[in-house]
């Protein structure tokens, strides 16, 4: 049956992934399987799209697709040992209001086991440091889809230093208005501009690849 | 007008004209690069850029003088009031009162997905869209058999917090104070274009039009639930595209006047869908649009925004000639070689260098995408991204300008 749902995962049949995994997740050992499956499924979700043979849709509609799912399966994980990567802070940064590339790239980090905390959108620079006081994250990922939100990130990360914190994350910024001169100039760890990349570079700023 | 202004400004009518009909003219048409950096220069703050008509006239000008170009960049001034224009385009005469909201039309209508600087904001932001999903997936049989009743009867409610009850005396209250506004607003306008003519800029604008998914997915459904609509509920995805086409064409046409010949279309879904998707639910009420709009006099600018890359050959399938190809992250070469003798390129310039590269660098940069760029004409220099924030060093906007000068002509 893991092999059924992998398939109709990565083939964007949703209908059949979900019928198979309640099934799968009501027998022994089930809800680790499907959770085990879907991560893998979207590894190779992530893979396509970066091979320039999926599109964006096919990663909202996987997004949505592995959400429905683990909506029925975390719960039957109560008690189970889940493995986490580690854990990152994520925002859009202040200024820039863009969710979906933010979404996806959240829903991508999840599947591949880091336990991400969403601060949402328009984030000011003092709640970046709130949240990083409050959950102590290995990794902090900012998004940036306006020009604007370029002086945006540097002076988070200003903020970031001047409260001391700098030395304890690492940081990888993502979203349309990133670059390797964007890093250097936000003073950045990492950046990607599609989400397959940052779940990749965030698992190697993990020590985790 | 004065003579010299006058001939000045028929020359950049025709560069621009001569690159969209395939020529070479006698220098790259060159859009000019605004935005928010436009109140900066002035020393004013982006709260009075979008409250303040004469400021933000005053601002305009100075850059405008400051930085001149074959387009006068009038910067990013509001936000669209898209369902508005549709629910309110059997009256043609309304299009400039109901089609933009700016700070003070904001605060008299208080529009959902509108926040202002100096309001909701800090005072030096720029304004920003953030949508919602207004349109439940059940209502598609609504907007598909009336879209105009629709969006007047159901969305605009929705939307415009004045039109919660149409009615309400609120609601009237409010259509009224609009007026008066923009009488206001249009004296202001009217000095600005005055102003621009002295300084060799013919009266006119860009008309708009949307891809018709990208009117559901922006303004109606959210374009993540949209995305999920592609595989749920298909059929009724593509019927409402052609339902919405009609109307949106008449709102393009509403916008039409003198000087107003050019339809601009930006692009959101573009570069979410897969080729099959494009094909099936995107490209085909486009591309009849941009056909239709040729029909009724109109050339259509194409903004193809983020990448277009899997979907460039389909531009092929207008007759050449048809309008520009405006794009922002596709490489503009990459076009060039596709759709030379066919469609005018527009772009090239990359905002993120202007922001924070070096006059020296910028300089090299403009001269190797001119060079490459120019030979055999049908191309139009412009920035990918129409707005340079407040921040952005203005001895780099200085250098692109002086650089366009320098290698910009034939
Ligand atoms: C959809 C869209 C919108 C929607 C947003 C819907 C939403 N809820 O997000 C709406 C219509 C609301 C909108 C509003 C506006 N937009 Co807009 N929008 C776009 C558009 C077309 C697509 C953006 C997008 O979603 N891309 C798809 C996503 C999936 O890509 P992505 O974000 O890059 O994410 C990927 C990766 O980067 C990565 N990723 C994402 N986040 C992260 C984070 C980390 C840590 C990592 C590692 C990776 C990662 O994973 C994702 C999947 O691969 C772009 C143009 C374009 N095609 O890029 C313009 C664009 C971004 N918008 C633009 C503008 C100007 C605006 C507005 C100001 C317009 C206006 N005046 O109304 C307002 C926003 C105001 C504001 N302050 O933010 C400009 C920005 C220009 C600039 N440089 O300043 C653009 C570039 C359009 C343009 N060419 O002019 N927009």
């Amino acid at each position: 049956m893991r092999e059924e749902l992998l398939r109709s995962f990565v083939d964007m049949d949703e209908q059949e992934a979900v019928r198979i995994a309640r099934e799968l997740v009501e027998t022994e050992g089930g809800a680790v399987a499907v959770l085990d499956t879907c991560k893998e499924a979207m590894e190779e979700v992530g893979r396509l799209f970066e091979a320039g043979e999926y599109f964006l849709s096919e990663l909202i509609a996987a997004g949505d697709m592995f959400n429905q799912i683990m909506e029925f399966t975390l719960p039957k994980l109560q008690g189970e040992e889940v493995a986490s990567l580690g854990t990152m802070v994520l925002g859009t940064v202040q200024g820039d209001v863009h969710n979906i590339g933010k979404d996806i790239f959240k829903v991508m980090a999840e599947a591949s086991g880091i336990n991400v905390i969403d601060i949402g959108i328009d984030v000011p620079h003092e709640k970046f440091v709130e949240a990083i006081k409050e959950h102590k994250p290995e990794l902090v990922g900012m998004c940036c889809l306006i020009t604007l939100g370029v002086d945006s990130m540097k002076r988070t990360i200003e903020v970031i230093k001047e409260a001391g914190l700098r030395d304890d994350i690492k940081i990888i910024i993502g979203g349309g208005r990133v670059s390797q001169a964007v890093m250097e100039h936000v003073g950045a760890d990492a950046w990607a501009d599609d989400a397959a990349r940052g779940v990749r570079l965030s698992k190697e700023l993990l020590g985790k690849e | 007008m004065a003579v010299d202004a006058k001939q000045l400004a028929a020359e950049r009518a025709a560069r621009l004209k001569a690159a969209v009909e395939l020529k070479e003219p006698d220098r790259v048409p060159f859009t000019g690069i605004g935005g928010d950096v436009i109140a900066a220069y002035a020393g004013i703050t982006s709260y009075e850029f979008n409250f303040d008509y004469e400021k933000q006239c005053q601002a305009i000008i100075k850059y405008v003088k400051d930085f001149p170009s074959d387009q006068p960049v009038i910067g990013m001034t509001g936000l669209g009031n898209h369902v508005a224009s549709m629910a309110f385009s059997d009256y043609p005469d309304l299009y400039p009162i109901i089609s933009r909201v700016d700070g003070p039309t904001n605060d008299i209508l208080g529009v959902d997905y509108c926040r202002f600087p100096g309001r909701e904001l800090d005072e030096n932001s720029s304004p920003q869209f953030i949508g919602r999903e207004y349109m439940s997936a059940e209502e598609y049989d609504e907007l598909i058999a009336d879209p105009v009743k629709f969006c007047f009867e159901k969305i605009l409610p929705r939307i415009v917090r004045a039109f919660r009850d149409m009615k309400a005396p609120e609601a009237h209250a409010a259509m009224a104070r609009l007026a008066l506004e923009k009488a206001k607003a249009g004296a202001a306008m009217r000095d600005m274009f005055r102003q621009l003519q002295e300084l060799g800029y013919a009266p006119g604008g860009l008309s708009v039009f949307f891809a018709p998914l990208d009117f559901i997915g922006d303004q109606l459904r959210d374009i993540p639930n949209l995305i999920k609509d592609l595989r749920r509920y298909p059929d009724k995805v593509k019927a409402a595209t052609e339902a919405v086409l009609e109307p949106l064409l008449k709102v393009s046409v509403n916008a039409k006047g003198p000087g107003v010949e050019t339809a601009m279309i930006p692009l959101h879904l573009n570069e979410y869908l897969s080729p099959a998707l494009y094909n099936e639910f995107y490209w085909p009420t486009l591309k009849e649009g941009i056909l239709r709009l040729a029909e009724l006099g109109m050339k259509s600018q194409v903004f193809f925004e983020g990448r277009h890359d899997a979907h460039l050959e389909t531009i092929l399938e207008l007759p050449a000639g048809w309008g520009t190809a405006y794009f922002e992250k596709t490489d503009v070469r990459k076009a060039k070689k596709l759709l030379q003798g066919h469609t005018c390129i527009m772009g090239g310039i990359d905002v993120g260098m202007v922001i924070s590269s070096t006059p020296a660098k910028l300089d090299e940069y403009i001269k190797e995408i001119l060079g490459e760029m120019m030979p055999g004409g049908g191309f139009i220099l412009a920035p990918n991204i129409g707005n340079l924030p407040r921040e952005t060093p203005i001895e780099n906007i200085r250098a692109v300008y002086e650089a366009v000068e320098k290698y910009g002509k034939y």
